[in-house]
């Protein structure tokens, strides 16, 4: 995202720049105080100042040295922006909503100057809309249209198909076979007219022969046409699954920030949806491209030299059809739209209703409801209706007048032919190519939008190849036996640059020891966490393991070597075997049932009807949180992890299978450093030592009877939760 | 920093959140800061700075306002039923502050919508003065309030309204036609 827009000479001018001072940051300020839209107005931050550029003026100055902070804060689609000076706040101006993030990065943008750091906040987020041309951007970092042109089609697609060169090969040799063979079908016939039949000039058996020509002909076009196109449907699903190979491999090598960015969602239609619009294309689109094209041109040019003035004749329409299929597209689309609007609003009423069909009963709203749907249905019906008479009256006139072209060329023609200037077997050629033409300017029309298609999946598709991933192994990266010291130093960390969620975090861990991490919600314990685990990478400071800093050990080494149990398990789609042994698909059965019972869990997976091997996961046999809790921690058992990590591991349970959990915890655990996060402080003990994380730092740290002693946030955290639990009793 | 923990505290702190505090001119006083934001006395207490939030906000602009306090762990402070009973200095200071918190311009004039790949590109005249904003064609761009009354949502999540389709000449409503 831009945070530095360009300001024009004369703006700049208007800055009074010193010696020396350099425009930092610049987003436009696009609201007046009143809210109303303006253009050149600007919010500058120098490496000294803030200043305010509003309708060719510089209405505001301010020495950053002089501020306490500077602050966006967002409001309802539009934020202010306004300085903090001895506890005063001043409102500078308002923005609207296409620069709220904008305007986020400012804060620390300015934290960073006044603390006179070089360092300047860069945003990674993407654009709305193309900063050059306005269009609005698909989810994508460039556009589409811009870049496109830039880099061009062509190479994006030879890069794509260069793999196939063979396939590809055969297919341009059939597309050449079908064009040839389609324009040459006409001039046989005009030959057969003109030749054989008018005025018995021929035989029986030269009419049989270009009878027979013509029937091979024609079988050759069909059986080219069905070669290309189980060719091309060859060639696209082919490419698209290697493009969906690719994108799979890529966001599983990506680091979470880049996929927490983004919703499954989106990140599913990159590889499902875009990669099928690939597909497509090539099946659909590039299989007739070039014929079309070639055939266009060439059907154009031998009309041209057959009668030139009747071929402009021809084409005098042609203009007219162009913008009637295009118009009619839009109308097209336009009805379909509304249908499908209609019939997402009858279909939506309809699951609201039927998924709270208890609470319609149960407050008596049944006549009510009933009316509201038939309101909805009445109207697609109506929308139906009309969309059916459209095409079953309207359109077959309107596909009438786009084949006028062909009309006049009989009319003229057959003057020609009546006045012996042209043969009927040449006019019939010549309407066959006429229709030929008209046939396919359709189809052109049709062709910028799907190639657009096609080029914002393929970018779409590109901008997630092109992510480089965050977190990968340094070159110096090796492996490492995990004793189990682990020692943060000075680490500081957020997921966005301008908003860090912890803060110069420093402790060390013994090879055994349990840690407790305790704090309000949105601390940072789990971003603590995090960063143990090595999702993400510390922005400052380091974080060292036995020593070494995390960086250079070799990431699946390290990952292999550490064990999680999470409040919510995810288990997978299989058996709770293969859920078991996840993480060492080589262990032995018995190894494995050490492991469950270990977990507390080889009782109730035996009870289960296929032991074992019973399915679980999105589709499977039901586990309680308790049952799942306890292949998590067989799962982690089997793993012999190093460091273990345990997050909220055993909040919302009931009585009983907390107790057994904990027992298989506390196995677990034993000898191994330990970080748990725990909501309710009893369950942390065992714990050898406690963190206490507040306002993005560590605020106390110790056993559980020094922190009682300190009377400070642990003390009162505890005593909360003790009241609370003698007034549940 | 740390507050002894006292249930009881606790317990008359949430009775109070469930008590409605009507603001009326007699018993308040709020004044315009320098920085341009508005304080507030209530009785013994005091606020450098509030913010105004209202609860319907389509439909009871100056009805049901809530008067707030700033900042992570903002509190109601109290409601004022209806904008129009308080001080008319009151009532301009506190507009001005909605004004600056709620920003829907409301389109006066369409002057064209063009669809291109998935989105719209409309271009407007508002209340706030011109504006060109793009919107999703799937998904809940446009919403309606009521039969007549849209509220569009652009990608910025900007947000714009039209009170009443009614209002709009034939020529406006052919280029809606797609989104009612």
């Amino acid at each position: 995202m831009e945070l530095l827009y360009q300001l024009t000479d004369k703006n700049i001018e208007l800055l009074t720049l010193a010696q020396g001072e350099k425009i930092c940051y610049c987003f436009p300020l696009d609201l007046d105080r009143e809210g109303n839209f303006r253009d050149n107005s600007y919010t500058v931050v120098t490496d000294q100042r803030i200043l305010l550029l509003e309708e060719g003026s510089c209405t505001k100055a301010y020495r950053l040295s002089e501020l306490e902070k500077v602050v966006s804060e967002p409001q309802i689609s539009s934020g202010i922006l306004y300085v903090v000076t001895n506890g005063k706040e001043e409102i500078l101006g308002r923005y609207s909503a296409k620069h709220l993030t904008r305007y986020s990065y400012i804060m620390r943008g300015c934290l960073l100057l006044q603390r006179g750091e070089k360092e300047r906040v860069i945003s990674s987020e993407y654009e709305t809309a193309c900063l050059i041309c306005g269009r609005a951007l698909p989810g994508t970092k460039e556009c589409p249209k811009c870049t496109g042109k830039k880099e061009g089609l062509v190479s994006v697609f030879l890069t794509l198909i260069k793999p196939q060169w063979k396939l590809l090969c055969v297919i341009l040799l059939l597309m050449l076979t079908a064009t040839a063979v389609t324009l040459a079908n006409p001039a046989i016939q005009q030959h057969l007219m003109d030749d054989v039949l008018i005025g018995n000039k021929g035989n029986v058996q030269t009419a049989v022969l270009c009878l027979g020509l013509m029937f091979v002909m024609s079988l050759g076009i069909v059986f080219a046409n069905a070669g290309k196109s189980y060719l091309c449907s060859k060639l696209g699903s082919r490419i698209s699954a290697g493009l969906r190979k690719e994108l799979y491999v890529k966001i599983q090598l990506l680091s979470l920030s880049f996929i927490n960015e983004r919703s499954p969602g989106e990140l599913m239609n990159r590889i499902l949806y875009d990669t099928g619009r690939v597909r497509e294309f090539m099946g659909e689109t590039f299989c007739n491209m070039f014929t079309i094209i070639i055939l266009f041109a060439a059907d154009a040019l031998l009309m041209l030299i057959l009668d030139w003035k009747l071929a402009l004749l021809a084409f005098i329409f042609a203009p007219v059809a162009v913008f009637l299929s295009t118009s009619l597209r839009k109308y097209i689309r336009k009805i379909f739209h509304m249908q499908g609007e209609k019939a997402d609003k009858v279909n939506s009423g309809l699951q609201d209703a039927i998924s709270g069909m208890s609470v319609v009963k149960s407050y008596g709203q049944e006549e009510r409801e009933s009316e509201i749907f038939d309101r909805n249905t009445e109207e697609y019906a109506k929308v139906q209706r009309n969309n059916e008479v459209f095409f079953a009256v309207v359109y077959p006139f309107i596909g009438f007048v786009l084949e006028a072209g062909v009309y006049l060329v009989i009319y003229f023609g057959g003057v020609s032919v009546l006045n012996g200037r042209m043969t009927p077997g040449r006019l019939f050629q010549f309407i066959v190519y006429t229709a030929l033409l008209y046939q396919y300017i359709g189809w052109l029309t049709n062709m910028p939008r799907m190639l657009m298609n096609m080029v914002t999946s393929m970018e779409r598709i590109g901008d997630v190849l092109k992510q480089e991933p965050q977190i990968f192994d340094r070159e110096k990266a090796k492996y490492h036996k995990i004793q189990g010291n682990v020692e943060f130093d000075h680490a500081t960390f957020g997921y966005k640059s301008y908003e860090p969620v912890i803060e110069q975090i420093n402790f060390k861990v013994k090879p055994g020891e349990m840690i407790g991490i305790v704090g309000a919600s949105g601390a940072g314990k789990s971003t603590l966490i995090n960063l143990v685990m090595h999702l993400y990478e510390v922005d400052d400071g380091e974080i060292r393991v036995d020593g070494e800093n995390i960086m250079d050990i070799r990431l699946s080494d390290y990952h292999s070597q550490i064990g999680v149990v999470l409040q919510e398990t995810f288990l997978f789609s299989g058996t709770i075997l293969s859920n078991i042994r996840f993480a060492r698909p080589e262990a032995s059965y018995e190894e494995i049932i050490r492991a469950a019972k270990m977990a507390n869990a080889h009782d109730f997976i035996c009870r289960l009807p296929d032991g074992y091997q019973t399915y679980v996961g999105e589709k499977g046999h039901n586990l309680s949180g308790g049952e799942r809790q306890r292949v998590a921690i067989a799962r982690a058992i089997l793993n012999d992890p190093r460091i273990l990590i345990l997050d909220e591991a055993t909040a919302s349970l009931d009585t009983e299978s907390e107790y057994l959990i904990q027992k298989a915890l506390q196995r677990l655990t034993s000898g191994r450093t330990t970080f748990a996060i725990a909501h309710r402080l009893s369950t942390l003990k065992d714990a050898d030592r406690l963190i206490v994380i507040d306002g993005h730092r560590i605020a106390e740290s110790g056993t559980h009877g020094e922190l009682i002693e300190m009377k400070g946030i642990y003390y009162s955290l505890v005593k909360a939760q003790l009241m609370m639990q003698e007034n549940e009793n | 920093m740390t507050e002894e923990f006292n249930l009881s505290q606790m317990e008359r702190e949430t009775e109070e959140m469930l008590k409605i505090r009507y603001l009326t001119k007699h018993n308040t006083v709020f004044k315009r800061t320098e920085g341009g934001f508005v304080s507030l006395s209530v009785g013994e207490e005091s606020y450098s700075r509030i913010q105004v939030i209202r609860m319907f906000p389509f439909m009871e602009k100056d009805r049901f306002i809530s008067v707030r306090s700033v900042g992570d762990k903002s509190k109601e402070i109290g409601i004022i039923e209806d904008l129009k009973d308080m001080e008319k200095e009151t009532v301009q200071l506190l507009t001005e502050q909605l004004n600056l918190r709620y920003f829907t311009p409301v389109i006066t004039k369409i002057r064209s919508v063009k669809e291109e790949y998935g989105f719209a590109y409309w271009d407007v005249i508002t209340d706030h003065g011109e504006c060109r904003f793009t919107i999703h064609m799937g998904g809940n761009a446009v919403v309606h309030l009521t039969e007549e009354r849209i509220l569009l949502s652009d990608i910025d999540e900007n947000r714009f309204e039209i009170p009443d389709v009614g209002q709009l000449t034939p020529a406006e409503r052919r280029k809606l036609d797609l989104f009612l």
